[in-house]
């Protein structure tokens, strides 16, 4: 990490195409803490990090089903803060730092997603006798705006996320016993997230029995390793 | 009908101005303007009120939102009566919501994820990362590319046509594989994480899986994943604050 005004540049606008990604385009999995993170670590020269924290709060992701008008956190800019608050610590320490930033921006994140749901809906409000028109140009005008905000929403959580990563790495790094306690409660909470998802998805069906020959052979495998 | 690309492009950005009033209504309408566009020297009042209705309320999962888009879109050249049209895209949310949600937010999404977490954990690190996005936009750009065309090609006979498709088949069958994969990723994850820290860390990790399991079930719909990973932090920083260190 050189902390050069580039690599920040650089942050801000990865943070802000995951932003993106997550809801208006282009969906295509960029905004999973796994991958925001990765790509975050290895712009600041530590993709191993990135993807220790991306894995992280990946586990408190796969909770999350992102269906219609539910309310969901936001991961993405939330994770690339994470992974530069973890690069270059001590993976035990940075994991459960970064982490916790992670957790705290994804709740901003997506109160932030709520604050432009309901502005694009005041938008559409205000123009819905143009609307009426039948004029293809305010569909266009509205389209551009709608992505335009949700651009500035992202690199706004995405700046804060950073800024914060940055007052952090002056707290860090903490003593070596809590910072590991903190990384491995953390995990344990991922996991707890992901298996209630799991199972939430899962039902009572075949999927559920699945689950748990994956959850068996999971372990088996890590024990064998 | 011209404009299926630039109807193509527009559909990845079928949530560019999502709202609580229209939810898809004004992506759905930004990305049949291309398809309607001919209508204009054909019928301009047809094309005003085509217009209108492709921008109205419309809900579907996102990617499968082509499927509707290209058979409204087919209506309206069909000269198909206009009240039809609107009932006609009601009735496409539902399933397709419902269809996508299934195939894609509760099996392909955590078993591609999965997929990549057991990767990181078996060592092989940012390629099987890079293979498994790769892979999902592949999957993610032909689905897209298929609706689109499907709904053209069938018109108001979307409904059979989806029917008759890999879809249906798909959704019943993707949950077990992901269910698996999301099974396997857990326990491989955590060891990856745990076995470096030792007994201490997996006996704080266990407490803390067993807490959020036991708040899951029984602490009612308050307790999400997030507030409680939120309240572990606050938790051990109290701890990590108040503990006496040597």
């Amino acid at each position: 990490m050189t902390g050069s005004p580039l690599e920040f540049a650089l942050l801000l606008l990865w943070g802000t195409v995951v932003g993106l990604d997550l809801v208006s385009v282009p969906q295509g999995l960029l905004a999973r803490p796994l991958v925001a993170a990765s790509i975050a670590g290895w712009l600041v020269g530590d993709p191993v990090a990135g993807m220790r924290v991306g894995a992280l709060l990946e586990l408190f992701a796969l909770d999350v089903l992102p269906v219609g008008a539910s309310r969901y956190p936001e991961y993405g800019p939330a994770a690339v803060g994470a992974a530069l608050l973890a690069a270059h610590q001590p993976w035990s320490v940075g994991v459960g730092a970064g982490g916790s930033l992670g957790l705290l921006m994804a709740a901003v994140g997506g109160w932030s997603l709520q604050r432009l749901r309901k502005a694009n809906a005041r938008l559409v409000q205000a123009n819905a006798a143009a609307l009426t028109t039948g004029m293809p140009a305010t569909i266009r005008r509205l389209q551009w705006m709608g992505l335009r905000r949700d651009a500035l929403r992202a690199l706004v959580v995405t700046g804060a996320s950073l800024a914060l990563a940055l007052a952090g790495r002056a707290w860090l790094p903490v003593a070596d016993v809590p910072g590991r306690v903190l990384t491995a409660a953390l995990v344990g909470a991922g996991v707890a997230a992901a298996l209630t998802g799991a199972w939430r998805s899962a039902g009572h069906g075949r999927r559920l029995r699945w689950l748990g020959a994956g959850v068996l052979a999971g372990a088996l495998a890590g024990l064998l390793l | 009908m011209k404009g299926r690309t630039r109807a193509l492009a527009r559909l990845l950005a079928v949530q560019g101005v999502w709202s609580y009033e229209r939810m898809l209504g004004i992506g759905m309408g930004y990305a049949a303007e291309p398809l309607l566009h001919d209508l204009q020297s054909i019928d301009p009042a047809r094309h005003a009120e085509a217009t209108i209705r492709s921008a109205e309320f419309f809900n579907s999962h996102p990617y499968l939102a082509g499927l509707a888009v290209g058979a409204a879109s087919r209506a309206e050249y069909d000269g198909v009566p206009g009240e039809q049209i609107r009932r006609f895209r009601t009735a496409l949310c539902g399933p397709l919501g419902a269809l996508g949600d299934q195939v894609f937010w509760a099996g392909l999404v955590p078993g591609i994820m999965a997929f990549a977490l057991v990767a990181i954990a078996l060592g092989v690190g940012g390629s099987g990362l890079l293979v498994a996005i790769v892979g999902y936009n592949a999957i993610r750009l032909a689905v897209t590319v298929w609706g689109l065309r499907t709904g053209l090609a069938a018109g108001l006979q979307v409904g059979t046509a989806i029917s008759a498709s890999w879809l249906p088949r798909v959704a019943s069958r993707i949950g077990a594989p992901a269910g698996f994969l999301v099974g396997a990723a857990l326990a491989l994850i955590a060891a990856w994480f745990l076995v470096p820290l030792g007994s201490a860390g997996f006996g704080v990790a266990a407490i803390t899986a067993m807490l959020g399991l036991a708040l899951a079930r029984w602490g009612g719909t308050k307790f999400t994943s997030l507030r409680f990973g939120l309240m572990t932090v606050g938790l051990t920083l109290v701890w990590m604050r108040f503990a006496p260190w040597p």
